[in-house]
């Protein structure tokens, strides 16, 4: 009896661990970022093709200061390793995850506190490998299984860059996560998993502009780390690559091209105008993190390198969502009764409506249109909300201003007007709580 | 810059395409019938038509305009249903010290070209970014529905 009590324990166990293996088997043993392609793809060396790494001849054809300045714009580092209102590359960014907070580190040369005293191998082992001189290893916030497919000479392009600009001494801050997420050596088992370490490899049978494109998108852009989800150990999940996913309470949308979550019906000419300055016509503005890619990164790719981007872009497969088709126009004369929302509709009118307009259309700029974008057509309303607290930041020469409402009305008020203004103008009305503003507050 | 076209005429305008259109409107042209309120577009004093659709002008930039034809104050009152607005006005005598009702008056000229009989919520709603700080909101509202049935 106790025998058998034991065997079937034991085959318990068994069967268990197989399941966990399987699990983590499908997670880790998932196809690569470009495998959707198809075909066969050959190393670097072997690729006959014009190379898709590097930056475009009329920036390395100058100098090389300009073309190490432009693959680091590539890579776009700067929008992570500087802290608001800090000075560039000198870290101390809060990245705020479900299991404590992150803070970038300094990039600058600064020998102390920056990372002045590396070597070559050293940049490319942290770079390539997460791995840092002294050996441990970085958690996944920092994309390396994205940076990994750069090539080394522009690894060693963004070294140069940052080592020419002048060092800050700021130290770094170290990380607040709890047991057993503190425990780092984890991550060496996570990157044996998930990072395969292996730098970008063409395909001979896509164009030259598609494989420009890949490189731009998956080694420096990383466009997956914020718009595909994650699986349970937080690794991307390739099989619903640029699905959509959150980050900093944002949600970055479904980038692949199913026509009605993702921008399948965009128009090339609407996804270039969109990377290149933030804003495609009736599709809304870049803001949050994506305003943050668009500043420091998309707006200094050339026309060509945009272009490449949304060939590869339009070849990713379409992956179903749950967002809405976006609603069309909204009527001039609503049947505003039909909308029980009487303090959003009082702030909308007296506040939103002298730029956006009673309909929604947008007064004064076409920047200011919120019928047919994707946020206000997003009934989780998130994107709608966090604007509405932070505004758009302050304006650039791509981006007109918006005021942020955050200190002037309460969570009670900016959870309504969020609600009112996708049940107004998008396609399924959110239904947001003040507890839900308060988190979105502590998110960002 | 180029040419805009402001009440059917044709303008050169010297002003960099990032100037507010309200600035060119009143120091370049000299069409000081337009205020300037907030300069954020809360207040609405700076109201235009840019092809019929009321904008502030102050947030509206000169080189966004293109050839889109921009009605002013100055203008409106060629138009029919801006003509019937301002006999409105002043048959019911809504204005008190004046200086918001260029705002006023061009937006009820647009609400009004674009739903011809208002009831109060639709009035209320395309007024609402429109301020008066003499309180004249009741006579404003008096006179978009006198203008809409004379």
């Amino acid at each position: 009896m106790k025998r058998k009590l034991l065997l079937s324990l034991a085959a318990l166990v068994v069967v268990a661990g197989a399941a966990a293996l399987g699990v983590v088997g499908w997670m880790a043993l998932q196809p690569g970022p470009y495998a959707f392609a198809g075909g066969s793809t050959v190393p670097l060396t072997a690729y006959q093709g014009p190379s898709p790494t590097g930056a475009p001849a009329e920036f390395a054809g100058v100098d090389a200061a300009k073309g190490a300045a432009y693959i680091t714009a590539m890579a776009d580092c700067q929008a992570c390793h500087t802290a608001p209102g800090g000075k560039p590359f000198a870290g101390g960014r809060a990245f705020v995850l479900p299991f404590g907070t992150i803070y970038t580190p300094n990039l600058t040369a600064d020998p102390e506190t920056g990372i002045g005293n590396w070597t070559d191998a050293q940049f490319l082992d942290a770079v390539h490998r997460g791995i840092a001189p002294d050996g441990s290893h970085y958690y996944p916030a920092f994309p390396y299984p994205s940076y990994t497919m750069l090539s080394d000479e522009d690894v060693l392009a963004i070294k140069a860059h940052l080592f020419s600009l002048p060092p800050v001494k700021q130290a770094n801050k170290p990380n607040t996560f709890g047991f057993p997420y503190n425990q780092r050596w984890l991550m060496a088992i996570w990157s044996a998993l998930f990072n395969p370490n292996e730098r970008f490899r063409p395909a001979p049978e896509k164009s030259p502009e598609w494989n420009r494109g890949a490189y731009l998108v998956e080694a420096a852009g990383h466009c997956g780390e914020c718009h595909t989800p994650r699986n349970l150990m937080q690794a991307l999940d390739q099989r619903r690559k640029f699905g959509g996913a959150t980050g900093e309470g944002w949600n970055a949308y479904n980038i692949s091209t199913d026509k009605v979550s993702g921008v399948g019906d965009w128009r090339p000419d609407e996804l270039a105008a969109y990377l290149s300055t933030g804003h495609a016509r009736g599709r809304g503005v870049a803001s949050g993190p994506m305003g943050e890619a668009v500043e420091l990164s998309l707006s200094q790719l050339t026309g060509a390198d945009i272009g490449a981007i949304v060939t590869y872009l339009r070849s990713v497969p379409p992956v179903k969502g749950d967002l809405p088709a976006p609603a069309g126009p909204a009527p001039a004369t609503p049947q505003i009764a039909a909308i029980d929302n009487p303090v959003g509709k009082r702030i909308v009118e007296g506040n939103c409506a002298s730029c956006h307009a009673w309909t929604g259309a947008g007064a004064a700029r076409e920047e200011a249109q919120l019928t047919g974008v994707r946020a206000v057509n997003d009934p989780s309303g998130a994107n709608v909300a966090l604007m509405i607290l932070h505004g758009s930041g302050a304006a650039t020469a791509r981006r007109p201003y918006m005021p942020g409402f955050g200190k002037v009305y309460s969570n009670d008020e900016i959870a309504a007007v969020t609600n009112y203004v996708t049940a107004r103008f998008g396609a399924q009305p959110s239904r947001l709580m003040a507890a839900d503003i308060a988190r979105l507050r502590d998110a960002n | 810059m180029g040419t805009i076209s402001v009440n059917g005429e044709t303008y050169e305008v010297v002003a960099a395409s990032d100037t507010p259109l309200l600035w060119v409107l009143r120091d370049e042209l000299g069409l000081t019938g337009t205020k300037f309120g907030c300069g954020i577009a809360q207040c609405g004093v700076c109201t235009v038509h840019v092809d019929g659709v009321a904008v502030r002008s102050c947030q509206m930039l000169v080189g966004m305009v293109g050839q889109r034809a921009i009605t002013t104050i100055e203008g409106v009152g060629d138009t029919p249903v801006g003509a019937r607005v301002q006999k409105a006005w002043l048959d019911l005598e809504v204005v008190q010290c004046g200086y918001c009702q260029p705002g006023q008056i061009m937006a009820a000229t647009a609400l009004l070209a674009a739903n011809p009989d208002p009831d109060d919520g639709a009035i209320d709603a395309a007024m609402a970014g429109n301020l008066c700080r003499c309180g004249t909101y009741v006579r404003i509202r008096e006179g978009i529905k006198h203008a809409a049935r004379p």
